[in-house]
């Protein structure tokens, strides 16, 4: 398969502390691939780095075929990588359907000025926006959450607004930072039918960093063990399921 | 679970809205009711409705606690002063070029804020931009007239002198319906949704795609914009202008119009502006406590409405409810 984003030799430092040490792997389109780690092992600091969110040190970050280490956190977003975030990024002073909007930003055709003006093409642009965000609220069965700040939500429908959101582009890449944190195992079920419909029947390649190991064994296609800062494995699920270096990265084991 | 406020995910987004235009209507025969004084006062209270909408732009949807807004006015009303004067403008010509300065002050003013500079520190740093910009009127005196200020000639639109109170007056309502009407336009965008996720969340708006910094340089520009047409506003109003009508005690006036108003609410803007500008007159019969009087006003407000008079009115009628703002 060709690579949807190839990392070569990511190194992250944070003054004398390297965070992400060297790391090489790829993700293709429709491919579900999950970082895991002990805590301090560098998932999140590779995803900020992949985000823009962390500064890139060394190595290269190739994403369809065009190097954005470097660019901002925005640009990337417009290249088409989307992510969630670990706490929440969901804003809290809109509505669902609000922070769906705000999602599909960067698709909204409407102008500064023709909006002072009053222009038709603005306006219009700005009421097919909201109609493409009720239907994809609609897919998720949320619809009639619309109008709900989205800080009133509960956790499991926060996720999923927020996952919403971060597809609403159709992005080619989704970055999803723990998305089961803190839900009940009948929402991290459907979270986890969600993510492997959104990779399999639109193409989307998703790369999740994740705790609840169960989850990452059930949905993944390949799953990346990071230690110190460092890959130690990169195979299939059921591979990693008996990898010995895995145990010890997580036990600690010498 | 779902509430009142959701049937069945149809749109139920603020249909209708077009009442509001209720309310400039019956305010049209106002001059016929009112004195001359009364009339200033309403003049001045429209003064105040762009100043509060332009600060609550900032403050109340960008969410960064910038003090720079009698900047904002005094650029505006100055701007338009000294194009009267020195070059001889009429009136409305200069407004485009206060509404413009205005702008561009909100630029300027925006820049702490795109360097990270936020919460106190940003407070502290903006309002040295209105203590500088009050140093500026002081000493530029060849231009503005230094501290004893400058008379400016009566203002006009095409021609049409505002020499009384109700010409005015019907000027004033004019452009504070399309300060209004504009801003709405903006909110309801994806420029205003910009603005809100900004305050709600930088990081998780930058990687929606929103070039965060440039949004907040359209938010300040857009704010002293608005701010300056009200401060051309106000040099029509009062036709002097002095450096003391804008310093620190002014600054306190305006940002008590967005926080008894209600922060990031439109509505609130509007409200907070007839209010504050209104509430002293009340007390004028008793001289004294006009001042201590007009303080517990405030107190109580934030005490029992601490969303503003604008979350009143969002209680009473769902059509008063704003968008981004829950009272």
């Amino acid at each position: 398969m060709e690579g949807l984003l190839e990392l070569s030799d990511v190194t992250v430092r944070f003054g004398g502390l390297t965070a992400v040490d060297a790391v090489s792997f790829g993700v293709a389109p429709g491919e579900i691939c999950a970082l895991i780690g002990p805590n301090g092992a560098g998932k999140t600091t590779l995803f900020n780095a992949i985000a823009g969110n962390a500064l890139v040190d060394a190595g290269r970050i190739v994403f369809q075929g065009a190097e954005i280490q470097g660019l901002t956190p925005h640009e990337i977003a417009v290249r088409g990588i989307r992510r969630t975030f670990q706490n929440g990024g969901l804003f809290g002073h809109l509505t669902a359907l609000e922070n769906i909007l705000a999602g599909l930003h960067t698709q909204i055709a409407s102008n500064f000025c023709g909006l002072l003006l009053g222009m038709g093409r603005s306006a219009r642009a700005e009421a097919a926006a909201t109609a493409r965000a009720l239907e994809l609220l609609a897919l998720m069965d949320i619809a009639h959450l619309c109008d709900h700040p989205s800080d009133a939500l509960s956790g499991g429908q926060q996720r999923m607004v927020e996952i919403v959101r971060a597809v609403a582009t159709n992005p080619p890449l989704l970055l999803l930072d723990e998305p089961a944190v803190g839900l009940a195992p009948p929402v991290r079920d459907r979270l986890c039918t969600i993510i492997r419909r959104l990779a399999k029947e639109t193409g989307i390649g998703i790369l999740l960093v994740e705790h609840a190991i169960e989850l990452v064994m059930s949905v993944s296609d390949r799953v990346i063990v990071l230690n110190n800062g460092s890959k130690v494995t990169d195979a299939p699920p059921e591979a990693v399921r008996a990898d010995k270096d895995v145990l010890e990265a997580y036990l600690g084991r010498s | 679970m779902p509430r009142s406020a959701s049937d069945g995910g149809a749109p139920r987004r603020r249909r209708n809205r077009h009442v509001f235009w209720i309310v400039p209507l019956l305010l049209l025969p106002l001059p016929l009711l009112l004195d001359p004084y009364q009339q200033y006062v309403v003049n001045l209270a429209l003064v105040y409705v762009p100043v509060g909408i332009g600060f609550n732009v900032i403050v109340g949807n960008l969410g960064l606690l910038a003090f720079s807004n009698v900047a904002f006015f005094g650029i505006g009303a100055y701007s338009a002063g000294i194009l009267m004067v020195r070059l001889g403008l009429p009136w409305w010509v200069a407004l485009v070029p206060a509404a413009l300065s205005g702008g561009v002050a909100g630029c300027a003013a925006s820049i702490p804020a795109l360097r990270g500079v936020r919460m106190f520190y940003l407070a502290i740093m903006t309002l040295a931009f209105g203590e500088l910009m009050r140093w500026v009127y002081i000493r530029w005196e060849p231009v503005t007239g230094g501290s004893m200020g400058m008379a400016l000639p009566t203002a006009d639109l095409f021609g049409w002198a505002l020499d009384s109170e109700a010409r005015k007056f019907y000027v004033f309502l004019g452009l504070v319906l399309a300060t209004i009407v504009a801003t709405d336009r903006i909110l309801s965008s994806r420029f205003g949704r910009a603005f809100v996720a900004i305050k709600s969340d930088e990081l998780a708006a930058a990687a929606m795609g929103v070039p965060t910094n440039r949004y907040i340089t359209l938010g300040f520009a857009w704010g002293g914009c608005v701010v300056g047409i009200g401060g051309a506003m106000y040099a029509a109003l009062i036709g002097h202008l002095t450096p003391i009508a804008f310093d620190l005690t002014e600054l306190i006036l305006q940002f008590a119009i967005i926080m008894v108003g209600g922060l990031g609410s439109l509505v609130g803007s509007v409200l907070g502006a007839v209010v504050i500008t209104a509430a002293p007159e009340l007390f004028r019969d008793l001289p004294g406590f006009q001042e201590l009087l007009f303080g517990v006003l405030i107190i109580l407000v934030i005490l029992f409405l601490p969303r503003g008079l604008a979350s009143l009115l969002a209680r009473l009628h769902p059509v008063f409810q704003d968008r981004y703002y829950r009272g």
